[in-house]
């Protein structure tokens, strides 16, 4: 049988960097394929060059046995292939419908005027088997993010495409929104739609998956057929090396230096209230939307309180300000850091001194060699790849960044560290690496709050758990109760 | 030994301002071919002495627009500073206190501008709008509508002096230029506008005082437009209350000529400086070849355009 889509030989260079050497890729009808590799190893640029947005140098394309020349995303959208960015390409103020048809408007009579109606008919169509719940005239900005990719893939079928590409789908969503998802792959699947898959969570990729690319550093290591493969080999095939696998060591010690009392913040965060002791590592879990990221923007003085306070050793920090907390020893690691976290375009050693400019300024003027020198002794201790300060921040990879951001509180003297899912959007080599430095923060004796969704980097990391339902902390588990059904049957609200 | 690694970024953003000066260069050789008297050392000095109001103007909206806003109220700002420095001047004041009473004005300006910013949090775009309509209407109301002659022979000779044959507009820019640099790449405040244009909320979260920031990027804004203005009074030897119409636009082009982003973040002052000097000589060099006005309102927004362009197809795409 032809195969639904074939990327042979496809190479892509960017100025002098070769990113994609020859790399292959089949997929079948009907199929859902997996695209594995750790940050870096080519699978955006593979995707983005299937979906027109960059040109391969050399290479065939080819879909259902026919030979076609992508050079655009309209050519991708026209060869039947959609795809499904990690961050949603969407109009937050535009209605469901109106998403579903940007660019394809269906127009009344004369073809001057949008028909609403018929859009909206439309809409309430496609979505019908995926998720009917979903209302076709409300803003996307009032969906949650599950629902939003499902209006994604109604856009996709939309457009009749045969081929759809999903990057990293499932990472804000819940194991609910996720079983949900399958289903709808599944229904995309008996409609023949082929489907290429990248994630980094591997029981996801065995559950959703019939087969794998694994591709490391730009090369095509080879394909896999899934149940058959061990995780074991996957992953060694995808890092080119063995990992270590993580044990939890504690470094708690008595003195608590973080209390919170009766934190609210509309319904968002209500009366929560917790303490974290020297060298704790507190990890606090929960459905995304039960307000763990919330909480921690307001330990963090980014967002207000509407009432309770935060105590720091014992005293309580006046005024909701970010730079108040900092002075007493907070740092925030935020979830999203390209939005909320990097200066791309500046380089490490600045985005490394802003908590810090006057310990690096002297008579009003920044030291750079001063700066240089301790911005490069940081970055060789959390090992930064590469090892070159004054390049711009955003050209590293999403864990590099992470590692110049724990370097950022380092210079600043924090004492307790605030992660908002500290390895999102990580791959698995460096996961690895940014734990043994969450590990060593403890083992300094740094306190440590970390908001996690993946239960595994929770019982690997936490010394202790909360976890929290809608706004509030629902239960506290202690170091022999951190498993993930104790977790989940907490997080979850009664029905 | 190895040869020591330049910084990434540093050496890019030196690469952009060579392209700029390429840009001066290339207009600088047409020029000279096309008519004898362009390369001069009196037309040169005049094109220097021409672009130095501009210059005051677009570092001052470099700085605002680096830090991620835009200031459109720098030629009513210069107006009324002027307006009110030369009554002061004319009622008797001496010189040198009523030149400053005209900088607080400005200061002042901005100081409106940018409260309406930070703590209102008003659209920059709209405040100086507003402040465009309201400073120019205060310059208008005041005077009257009509200009204020009698501006003190010491002070215009002052402004129309020169040091070694440099007029002494220039050497104030220069000074001007010097010290925004210093501000820019050396001091904190410099990383925190860069830090605020490139990424607000990251910049918030990591401490950065953002509002200080952007408050201290309007004043300097409003600072410049009236040292713009005591150069033009002291040049002209009246203020005119419609003084200082489509500055902004002249600054603004200046920097984005200069390679400021006016997505904020990203911008130089070398840039800016040569991006007003393309400016000058482009105007001199039509007005010396005898073309009308009209097209040099054309060749401007062809320049604006076409460094644009480059600087799009230059920067290209980056992989990810």
């Amino acid at each position: 049988m032809t195969p639904r889509l074939v990327l042979a030989e496809i190479e892509k260079s960017f100025g002098p960097l070769r990113v994609l050497h020859g790399v292959t890729l089949t997929v079948a009808a009907g199929e859902v394929h997996g695209l594995l590799g750790e940050n870096g190893a080519g699978k955006s640029t593979l995707l983005n060059i299937l979906s027109g947005v960059f040109r391969a140098d050399a290479g065939r394309v080819e879909i259902d046995g026919r030979a076609c020349t992508i050079t655009s995303p309209r050519d991708a959208t026209v060869a039947g292939i959609a795809m499904i960015h990690q961050e949603l390409q969407q109009v937050p103020e535009l209605t469901v419908a109106q998403n579903i048809f940007l660019g394809a408007s269906i127009r009344h009579k004369g073809g001057l005027f949008i028909d609403r109606s018929a859009q909206e008919t439309e809409a309430r169509r496609l979505l019908a088997p995926l998720d009917p719940a979903i209302d076709v005239t409300a803003p996307i900005k009032s969906l949650r993010v599950a629902q939003r990719q499902i209006v994604e893939i109604a856009k996709a079928l939309r457009a009749r495409a045969k081929i759809i590409a999903m990057d990293e789908p499932t990472s804000s969503l819940t194991p609910k929104e996720f079983d949900r998802l399958v289903e709808v792959i599944r229904g995309l699947q008996a409609q023949g739609v082929s489907v290429i898959y990248v994630s980094h969570k591997m029981d996801e990729v065995y559950r959703v998956c019939q087969s794998a690319t694994i591709l490391r550093d730009g090369r095509l290591v080879g394909r896999v057929d899934l149940p058959q493969t061990p995780v074991g080999t996957v992953i060694e095939r995808m890092v080119g090396r063995e990992l270590a696998h993580g044990v939890h060591h504690g470094f708690a010690r008595d003195r608590v230096v973080l209390e919170t009392r009766g934190l609210t913040r509309g319904r968002a965060v209500q009366d929560a209230s917790l303490t974290l002791r020297e060298g704790e590592v507190l990890c606090i879990a929960g459905l995304v939307g039960s307000g763990r990221t919330e909480l921690l923007r307001l330990i963090a003085g980014v967002d207000a309180a509407d009432a309770g306070a935060v105590l720091v050793d014992g005293t309580e920090v006046a005024g909701g300000d970010p730079r108040r907390r900092i002075r007493a020893g907070l740092g925030l690691l935020p979830e999203e850091r390209k939005r909320d976290g990097i200066i791309r375009h500046r380089p490490v050693t600045t985005n490394i001194a802003l908590p810090a400019m006057r310990r690096f300024s002297r008579f009003g003027l920044i030291r750079r060699a001063a700066l240089r020198a301790r911005a490069e002794e940081l970055m060789r201790d959390v090992q930064l790849r590469p090892l070159d300060v004054s390049r711009p921040i955003g050209s590293f990879s999403g864990g590099n960044q992470q590692k110049a951001i724990i370097g950022r509180w380092l210079a600043a003297d924090t004492r307790i560290f605030l992660f908002d899912e500290p390895t999102r959007g990580i791959d698995v080599g460096a996961k690895a690496e940014i734990y043994a430095l969450i590990e060593r923060l403890a083992e300094q004796g740094r306190s440590i709050l970390v908001v996690s969704s993946e239960l595994p980097e929770v019982i690997r990391l936490a010394d202790r758990v909360l976890v929290m339902r809608q706004g509030r902390i629902a239960a506290e588990l202690a170091a022999g109760e951190i498993t993930e059904e104790n977790i989940a049957r907490h997080a979850i609200p009664a029905a | 030994m190895t040869a020591p690694t330049r910084p990434a970024l540093l050496s890019r953003i030196r690469f952009r301002d060579a392209g700029t000066l390429l840009g001066l260069v290339l207009i600088a050789v047409i020029f000279s071919v096309l008519t004898p008297v362009f390369l001069t050392t009196p037309n040169l000095m005049n094109i220097l002495q021409q672009s130095a109001i501009n210059a005051c103007i677009a570092l001052g909206m470099t700085l605002v627009i680096i830090s991620g806003g835009i200031d459109l109220s720098v030629g009513p700002v210069a107006a009324l500073s002027a307006v009110l420095g030369a009554a002061m001047m004319v009622a008797g004041l001496p010189v040198p206190l009523a030149v400053l009473a005209a900088l607080a004005v400005g200061l002042g300006c901005g100081l409106f501008n940018g409260v309406l910013i930070t703590w209102g949090g008003l659209q920059p775009f709209i405040v100086t709008l507003g402040g465009l309509s309201l400073f120019r209407a205060f310059a208008l109301i005041y005077t009257g509508g009509t200009p204020i002659f009698g501006i003190p022979e010491g002070f215009r000779a002052f402004t129309n002096g020169t040091v070694a044959g440099v007029p002494n507009p220039v050497l104030i820019v220069v000074v001007l230029a010097l010290a925004a640099w210093v501000v820019l790449n050396r001091t904190p405040l410099g990383e925190y506008m860069m830090a605020v244009g490139g990424n607000e909320e990251a910049a918030r979260i990591s401490g950065v005082p953002v509002r200080l920031t952007k408050l201290a990027a309007y004043m300097i804004s409003g600072l410049m437009a009236s040292v713009a203005a005591m150069i033009l009074i002291g040049r002209l030897g009246a203020a005119e209350p419609t003084l200082g119409t489509l500055w902004e636009l002249d600054a603004i082009a200046a920097a984005a000529i200069g390679g400021a982003s006016l997505m904020g973040g990203r911008g130089s002052i070398m840039g800016t400086l040569i991006g007003c000097v393309i400016l000058g000589a482009l105007r001199n060099g039509l007005t010396l070849m005898n073309v009308q006005a009209f097209y040099q309102l054309l060749a401007t927004g062809i320049i604006i355009i076409v460094a644009m362009l480059i600087d799009r197809a230059t920067s290209g795409k980056q992989g990810g």
